[in-house]
């Protein structure tokens, strides 16, 4: 029970955090965190834990979109069903397109990513223009139905379900990293040839990781669809294939709560500066370089040993797992 | 399919390869030698494209705007060497790509500060045209084909009978060796950036008669031109132009069969040739990291 408690207590805390934030933040803002936060663990976890930089994250974003938003728009009305649909198009995309991607080397990987991304666009866009309404996008807010426990077709009860949503994705990628896999995944970044002497095989490591990655991103995607109620190319247009990329780096590479750190970072920085410059491209790309040159660590990876520091010396009994102390 | 429209569109996917070669070397060449992926070639071919187009505006000829293009993505190619690249060449692959697409985006804003978002034309040189096969084939599009093929043997002649030319050749095979001979290699490194930054901009100068200049023009051509570097190999200049080519055909004779194919056919064919050659056509695994 103790053992239970010492595992989940910081991804609790982190998620009981961004609820109480709700007294203070309008709900959009924090939503937004919350989905974006999923949206960029997928690109976190490529990035820092297997060696995969990914530009076409946007990609797999839409395939999870527009999964849900075809079931809702044409066939269906039950939003649960709507993102499970989302979820199993994720895997479904990636698990075809993964056994080709992950044989490639990291550079060749995020450049084929990047032609993924913008191949999705226009056949959105363009190719099946009958079935998506082209720019126009899919409305179907009006379509999702009311469901018994939590009804997502309102915003306050869709705050919880994505809360609970993001404690289970939060509580699967802790659960990777303490088991074999998680390591095998380390391994085949930090040294593939020693990986394949243990008797394992990168590329089933790299792809098993791939569609998992690709899967949490479907979910980001199918979430956005369920709250916005529309969907349109947009959500994968070429200027936006560095959001996740950004998010991560900012928040701090392969650390578990960096993702979230850096959501509420950029989603912020976003809104407010936003309203005094509309030049927002402009701004992304210089904090990104700025990021790069500074050091690469990211917000909650210079915070993470502070608090570490911190922490141990309130109590000096064993640090808790918890809190991403264990992480890198 | 009749014989007109095929001459016209192979045409078409001739002098689109071109424009895809010109800026595909450039990134070629930065990851050859410098061992980076320099998505801000990207950048350059706006900047080219734009300042083709307020030149041509001011002065009223499209090729003075050209060469004013050339030259400005030439320095600005520069400047973002001596600022950012400088400090990254020793950094791991990824990490460039991150930078450089830090620029690419901040520089999109940048020209979204000075020129707006609208899409703005550009007039096109000359509007004679040609008989060829009985086909009427605008002379621009040639010219454009004739332009990249003067590149490319300008290149090779560049790296097969200058001196830094034959530094940047063996620099592509070990940079460490070159720099045991007393080469400079840090100039080595400038003079290739600011060649790359340079064609990019010609190509975007000679794009920008055939499409409307608009502050995304960059990202929209970026899938393409990732697919002419990958499916030719990175670091290699025969299989950059010969695999343009391919795109460009692919591009101009897909979208006569099907208009939407044109987006799509090219992916196609590189995930085919990544299938059977994970390094592409003329990538060796010599240049393996």
């Amino acid at each position: 029970m103790l053992n239970a408690f010492r595992w989940w207590w910081g991804i609790v805390l982190a998620f009981a955090l961004l609820a109480l934030s709700r007294l203070y933040l309008p709900l959009p803002f924090v939503i937004e965190v919350v989905i974006f936060s999923i949206y960029t663990i997928g690109c976190s976890f490529l990035l820092g834990r297997v060696g995969f930089i990914s530009f076409g994250q946007p990609a797999y974003l839409a395939v999870g979109a527009y999964g849900t938003a075809f079931y809702l728009f044409y066939f269906g009305t039950n939003p649960y069903v709507g993102i499970l649909i989302g979820i199993l198009s994720g895997v479904a995309v990636s698990a075809i397109v993964g056994p080709l991607f992950v044989r490639l080397r990291s550079d060749y990987f995020a450049l084929v990513n990047l032609a993924l991304a913008v191949i999705v666009y226009y056949l959105m866009q363009k190719v099946l223009a009958d079935i998506t309404k082209g720019d126009n996008g899919l409305w179907f807010l009006t379509n999702i139905a009311s469901t018994p426990v939590l009804d997502l077709s309102t915003p306050n009860q869709f705050f919880i379900f994505s809360l609970l949503v993001g404690v289970a994705v939060w509580g699967l990628y802790k659960y990777l990293d303490d088991t074999v896999f998680g390591a095998c995944c380390m391994a085949t970044k930090i040294n593939e040839d020693k990986l394949k002497f243990l008797g394992y095989s990168n590329y089933r490591i790299r792809l098993f990781a791939f569609i998992i990655a690709n899967t949490t991103t479907a979910l980001a995607g199918a979430m956005y669809a369920i709250y916005l109620g529309f969907v349109s190319p947009e959500i994968t247009s070429p200027a936006r294939t560095a959001d996740p990329v950004v998010v991560t780096i900012l928040g701090g590479t392969g650390t578990l709560y960096g993702p979230i750190v850096g959501s509420i970072a950029y989603t912020g920085m976003k809104d407010v500066i936003s309203k005094y410059i509309g030049n927002w491209e402009l701004f992304i790309g210089f904090l990104l370089v700025f990021i790069m040159l500074a050091g690469e660590r990211g917000i909650w990876g210079t915070l993470q040993p502070r608090l570490q520091a911190l922490f141990s010396r309130k109590k000096k009994a064993a640090v808790p797992a918890g809190s991403g102390g264990t992480q890198r | 399919m009749d014989a007109q429209l095929l001459v016209s569109g192979i045409i078409f996917g001739l002098s689109i390869g071109s424009v895809f070669f010109l800026m595909a070397i450039g990134l070629s060449l930065c990851f050859g030698l410098m061992r980076i992926i320099s998505l801000d070639q990207l950048l350059y071919y706006s900047v080219g494209a734009y300042i083709t187009y307020t030149l041509s505006l001011v002065t009223g000829s499209i090729w003075l705007g050209v060469l004013g293009g050339v030259v400005a993505g030439g320095i600005v190619a520069f400047a973002v060497e001596r600022l950012i690249f400088r400090r990254i060449y020793e950094r791991e692959l990824t990490f460039s790509m991150i930078t450089s697409f830090g620029v690419l985006i901040g520089g999109i804003g940048v020209i979204k500060f000075f020129w707006g978002v609208i899409p703005r034309p550009v007039p096109v040189p000359t509007l004679a045209q040609v008989d060829i096969f009985g086909t009427d084939v605008p002379v621009y599009r040639i010219m454009v084909v004739a332009i990249a093929f003067l590149v490319y043997a300008g290149i090779w002649l560049f790296l097969n009978r200058t001196i830094t030319g034959k530094a940047i050749r063996a620099g592509i095979e070990d940079v460490e060796h070159v720099e045991g001979l007393g080469i400079n290699v840090s100039r080595l490194f400038t003079i290739t950036f600011i060649i790359a930054g340079t064609l990019s901009g010609l190509a975007g100068g000679l794009h920008a008669p055939l499409i409307m200049v608009d502050p995304q023009m960059g990202l929209e051509v970026l899938a393409f031109v990732f697919m002419v570097v990958i499916i030719g190999g990175l670091g290699s200049i025969k299989g950059t132009l010969v695999s343009a080519m391919i795109v460009g055909q692919v591009v101009s004779l897909g979208s006569l069969v099907y208009a939407p194919l044109a987006q799509m056919a090219p992916f196609a064919v590189m995930l085919l040739i990544l299938l059977v050659k994970p390094t592409g056509l003329y990538g060796s695994a010599m240049l393996k990291k």
